[in-house]
């Protein structure tokens, strides 16, 4: 009895090793492991700690992040603060010290590529602020294709062996990202505009130029009082634009605003699904970029 | 040429050309106004839009001449990001403070922040308690009676120990129950390191921990040291401010005390490189318990005739923790602990019909616990926790082996006593709106009450039902209201029934800290 369990279980080791990539990939949400996939290809197959319908601030550190971080060779994450609430912990709780912050086993999207939001006052009175700047990069095309040529020179570094695909992945999706932004900047040229929940879609905006016309919650991370619906609504009253929000936000808010200005209301994902790569990554940009666009007078 | 001349040419070359342009102009300008007006009533909306691109263009402007500040980022860079880097690269860059760039909606004092390392944090913790018998419920839910420690024992030991407050000390009314300080660290590539400390409402500062963490050992090897909670069971290491209940549970209240086992040493934990998370620990730690593996003061050790408090380390614990991989929603994890106190002493006093000395009966020996804990949860995916659900279970088991040392009664002196009682808690927390949960919690002491191993004493458990309601009005601050129906046992065939009613906060105030599973 105890032998056959012994044998599953050596038999489930063994299966684990046997599938072993060069590099052992943890990446912390589908945007990123949508990249790693783009940069690498068939070569490696990251783990993915929390789904697209996520909120990354507000996740939990559990046994199973630390069970896959603890082999790790490499940890993918969007950074600055986003993940601090689970991500130390998970990353402590794992005991490997190749994915400790500072080591080659560490890489921040967010410290990558400039930011938005960056400055302002370390007040809590405005709500859950962080001043290193707003950490929402991965709805940016342009900024992660910078990160993915940033990652590849990091996996190259980790396995060198894989150099040239990493470098020749990242080539591609830039080339990619290069070509839908010619056509995603057309279909937005003069949209009217977007009323977001947080500010957490700020860099797909700013990137198309796209006017932000408010956010439902006034102050980062507190919920919107009936004061501030109102006043979003006697400030939008008469305009065009769309409401969008991510699944874990509260729909009650944005369907009524909706519903008062005469707007059309859309729950969209941060992140591509589990199993995006960088074609699935570019679909999901691309649904964005449609609600946005069909918001037109 | 005098001045006035100067003056007087001056103004006449300056509103000469104007005033004739002004006249050519003038129906032009009419012109354009009524042109302006048109437009703005036929595009009153795509002008509003030119003006926020404009105001979108100038706020980016000033952020692309502030974003100099922080140093072009380094595309090899694999620091974290952290607020203080912001604060100490703008200085560096020459840019005035003024000009930084503020959130679009301005509304707060500007601060530069703060380089904080340590990370710092404060967390207050406070209540309004209530119940039925004068105040007198709180201490009364860590005295009930067991068979062991409970009849008529001395608790003023604990004092001499050094734990001389108590998290569960409440009055009727108002009641401020600590402010918990902690520092938290990276030291070096080498070592992580903490220090928590509770000060109390008449100012005593007690340190709850300290300790240094390794973070670059091989294998899944971690060592901890220093004075701090250990991993025995789940409950033992949160802090109050974690707890999903204003108070401790019955078992960890009588079985362990107060503070839990929290102690002096060193801890090695082990993950090995399994499939399924499976985390292996060993701690020997010095020993100085409240309840469970307790010693009297030299003072009493003397007149008691019993051994001196012995050399450290008298507790060891071993545990281990498992998880299986339930997808990204759920999350579980079952752990088996024990731990054993090579020291334990008590007093037992007791008087006979008509006479009025005390005896005491000294007794000591050693101290064994068994925990068994099981947490498992659920991802609702809902704002801001709505649908998450939480459910944590714990069973603690402790015997106690002891010889009596001394007593009035020179026949019994020598002979074997064992002790057993055992603890339970089971609670659930539901967040059934966004940043509301609602709990529910049952926990008893007593289940098993033995003597001697033969002498199944049948005077009952203490128990009790809790239910609370729980406002996160943000991440930093909540407000919980609990309900508590007690039954507990004062003494054989005397029990204590009574409502308990608390209103607690919980304010954090600085660095924004990540919580273990």
């Amino acid at each position: 009895m105890s032998f056959r369990f012994l044998t599953v279980f050596v038999g489930l080791y063994l299966m684990g090793n046997a599938a072993a990539a060069p590099l052992d990939v943890v990446a912390t949400n589908p945007s990123l492991g949508a990249l790693v996939r783009a940069v690498a290809g068939e070569r490696l197959e990251p783990t993915i700690l929390a789904g697209p319908e996520r909120d990354l601030h507000q996740l939990q550190a559990k046994p199973s992040m630390m069970r896959a971080l603890r082999d790790a060779d490499l940890v993918v994450a969007i950074g600055a603060e986003l993940e601090i609430g689970w991500l130390p912990a998970a990353i402590a709780g794992a005991a490997n010290p190749a994915i400790q912050p500072g080591r080659d086993g560490y890489f921040e999207a967010a410290a990558q590529v400039e930011l938005l939001d960056v400055g302002g006052p370390a007040d809590r009175a405005l709500g859950d602020v962080h001043p290193v700047g707003n950490p929402h990069v991965d709805l940016d095309p342009v900024r992660m294709a910078r990160i993915a040529a940033a990652l590849a020179e990091r996996l190259a570094q980790l396995d060198p062996a894989g150099a040239e695909i990493y470098r020749n992945g990242a080539d591609v999706f830039a080339q990619a990202v290069e070509q839908r932004v010619a056509d995603w900047r057309a279909r937005l040229a003069g949209a009217p505009g977007v009323l977001l929940y947080h500010r957490d879609a700020i860099y797909l905006l700013d990137r198309f130029d796209v006017p932000l016309l408010g956010t439902i919650e006034s102050t980062p991370g507190v919920q919107p009082s009936g004061q501030d619906l109102l006043e979003l609504t006697t400030k939008l009253k008469g305009r065009v634009g769309v409401v969008i929000h991510t699944p874990y936000q509260s729909p009650q808010a944005p369907t009524k605003l909706a519903r008062d200005l005469g707007w059309s209301v859309v729950r969209l994902p941060l992140a591509p699904p589990l199993e995006a790569d960088g074609a699935g990554y570019l679909h999901h940009i691309e649904r964005w970029v449609d609600a946005i666009a069909a918001a037109r007078p | 040429m005098r001045p006035s001349i100067l003056a007087a040419g001056l103004a006449t070359a300056l509103t000469a050309p104007a005033a004739a342009v002004q006249a050519a102009d003038e129906a032009e300008i009419a012109e354009l106004r009524s042109m302006l007006e048109q437009m703005r009533r036929q595009y009153e909306r795509r002008i509003q839009d030119l003006e926020d691109r404009l105001a979108r263009a100038e706020r980016q402007s000033e952020r692309t001449s502030a974003s100099v500040a922080p140093a072009a980022p380094d595309p090899a860079i694999s620091q974290p990001m952290r607020a203080p880097s912001v604060a100490a690269s703008a200085p560096a860059a020459g840019i005035e403070p003024a000009a930084a760039p503020r959130l679009p909606d301005f509304r707060g004092a500007l601060s530069s922040g703060m380089a904080f390392n340590p990370q710092i944090s404060v967390i207050l913790n406070g209540n309004y308690y209530n119940d039925g018998i004068d105040g007198s419920g709180a201490a009364l839910i860590g005295q009930a009676l067991q068979p062991s420690g409970g009849l008529a024992h001395d608790h003023d030991h604990a004092h001499d120990s050094g734990h001389g407050h108590s998290h569960g000390e409440l009055n009727n009314g108002f009641n401020f129950s600590e402010a918990e300080l902690s520092f938290t660290a990276t030291v070096d590539p080498y070592f992580d390191a903490a220090a928590y400390l509770a000060v109390m409402d008449e100012g005593d500062v007690h340190l709850e921990e300290a300790w240094l963490q390794t973070r670059s050992l091989p294998h899944g090897l971690r060592v901890k040291a220093g004075k701090f909670l250990s991993d025995f069971g789940y409950a033992n290491k949160q802090h109050p401010h974690a707890w999903d209940f204003v108070d401790q549970n019955l078992a960890y209240l009588n079985l362990l005390g107060d503070h839990g086992l929290q102690d002096t040493g060193v801890q090695l934990t082990w993950l090995p490189e399994l499939p399924v998370y499976t985390l292996l620990g060993f701690e020997a730690l010095q020993g100085d318990q409240e309840l469970f593996g307790a010693t009297l003061g030299a003072e009493d050790q003397e007149r008691l005739g019993l051994d001196a408090t012995e050399d450290g380390p008298r507790l060891w614990t071993l545990f281990a923790k498992v998880a299986p991989d339930l997808g990204l929603d759920h999350a579980l994890q079952v752990g088996v602990s024990y731990a054993r106190n090579t020291q334990h002493q008590e007093v037992h006093a007791h008087s006979h019909d008509g006479e009025d000395a005390v005896h005491e009966n000294a007794l000591a020996g050693e101290a064994d616990l068994w925990g068994v804990d099981l947490v498992y949860k659920y991802d609702g995916s809902g704002p801001h926790g709505q649908g998450d659900f939480k459910f944590q279970t714990e069973y603690l088991r402790s015997s106690k082996d002891l010889d009596i040392q001394s007593s009035p009664h020179p026949e019994i002196i020598g002979s074997r006593r064992t002790f057993t009682t055992d603890g339970f808690y089971a609670q659930a927390i539901y967040g059934f709106a966004p940043r509301w949960t609602a709990g529910v919690r049952y926990d008893v002491l007593g289940l098993t009450n033995e003597v001697s191993g033969d002498a199944h004493l049948d005077y009952g458990s203490s128990d009790r039902w809790s239910l609370n309601l729980t406002w996160k009005l943000s991440e930093f601050s909540q407000l919980r209201a609990q309900y508590a129906r007690n039954d507990i046992l004062m003494a054989a065939n005397e029990r204590e029934r009574f409502d308990a009613f608390y209103l607690q906060f919980l304010m954090s105030l600085g660095s924004h800290g990540a919580h273990a599973f």
